[in-house]
Parts: structure tokens; C-alpha cells; sequence
């Protein structure tokens, strides 16, 4: 699929560190608030 | 949230051992594990030679759709100021229907589009406006 500004945001499920424990998290369950996703190379990288 | 193909073992180091000196507390939001770049191939910013997300980033409304979106090489970090400006730009505009001119900040004059406006822009609008 194609990404495009205008069109909904893949929606997608994954695992995550939140406030110290390991979570699962999905997009969609973030429906009804503004979002910021952020790729980044790597932790650790300088950047 | 943040995301990135490291797993979430190293997301619970890095927070501990770095990202808590520089915020306190450390990061508030979800750090994502993106096993294989799965998450990034599906935003166009998974570099399957390097095997890492790029610095991408994308701006999701309530309703769920992707309004802005920016895609760095790995050498240059973003910028928030510019983020935080964009975001309030779009609530401002599904709230209230006018539009942003370019260079526009929170507070500054926005623009109601319109046939009466067609045209006239130059009168309210001014390049030196962009900076």
C-alpha cells in the first residue's frame, strides 16, 4: 500500500517499553487523539 | 510514539541509562520495537540495505489520517519547534476552516479561503511573512 498525506495511516500492532514495563501497542487504539510517529535509525545513535 | 528496529530490551537500557539524564523521568511515550522494519515498510522509511528506520516523522489526526509527514537522512535531527507549530496548525484549521499561510505561527493571521480571496492574497500577504 501506499502511504499519503490526506489518507488514513497504516494501521499496525507491535510490542513497546512503556513506563518501565513491555506493552503492546496499536494505532488504531489511538483513534480520537492527535499522534506524532517518530522512526529513528537507533537508540543510542548521537542524533 | 517513537519507533525503531532495536528490541525492547535495549528501548529499557537506553531509557535507563541515557534518556533519564536528559528528560526526567525519561520519554512518556510508547518507545516501538519494529522487528525486521515491518512497521517502517509499511511508512515508506525502512532502508532494507541498512537495516534501519530513517528519521521519519508523520503527523495523525483523531479521525486516524496522516496530515503532515517528514523524512530525514540519519545525519540531521528534526525539529520540534516546527512539529509543535505544525500540529497547531492543523487543529486550528479543523477547527475553525481558515487556512495557514506560509511562515504563519500560533496567534498570527490566518486566511478565510473564498472566491473573495482569489486574487487578493498580495493584499494581505506578504513574502517577508514566510520567515
Amino acid at each position: 500500500m501506499c502511504l499519503m498525506v490526506g489518507k488514513p495511516a497504516p494501521d499496525f500492532e507491535a510490542s513497546a517499553y512503556i513506563d518501565g514495563d513491555f506493552k503492546k501497542v496499536k494505532l488504531s487504539d489511538h483513534k480520537g487523539k492527535w499522534l506524532v510517529l517518530c522512526f529513528y535509525p537507533g537508540d543510542f545513535t548521537y542524533v | 510514539m517513537s519507533v525503531s528496529v532495536d528490541s525492547n530490551f535495549s528501548h529499557k537500557i537506553w531509557q535507563e541509562t541515557e534518556l533519564s539524564k536528559m528528560v526526567e523521568g525519561g520519554v512518556p511515550f510508547p518507545m516501538i520495537t519494529d522487528a525486521g522494519g515491518r512497521i517502517g515498510s509499511l511508512y515508506g522509511v525502512y532502508d532494507q540495505e541498512a537495516g534501519v528506520d530513517v528519521r521519519g516523522r508523520f503527523i495523525i489526526d483523531p479521525e486516524g489520517i496522516v496530515q503532515a509527514m517528514e523524512v530525514l537522512t540519519p545525519p540531521v535531527g528534526r525539529n520540534v519547534s516546527e512539529l509543535i507549530r505544525q500540529v497547531k496548525a492543523y487543529q486550528h484549521h479543523q477547527k475553525t476552516g481558515e487556512v495557514m499561510p506560509s511562515g504563519w505561527q500560533p496567534g498570527k493571521p490566518t486566511l478565510k479561503p473564498g472566491p473573495g480571496l482569489a486574487g487578493k492574497v498580495w493584499e494581505v500577504w506578504k513574502p517577508d511573512k514566510a520567515f
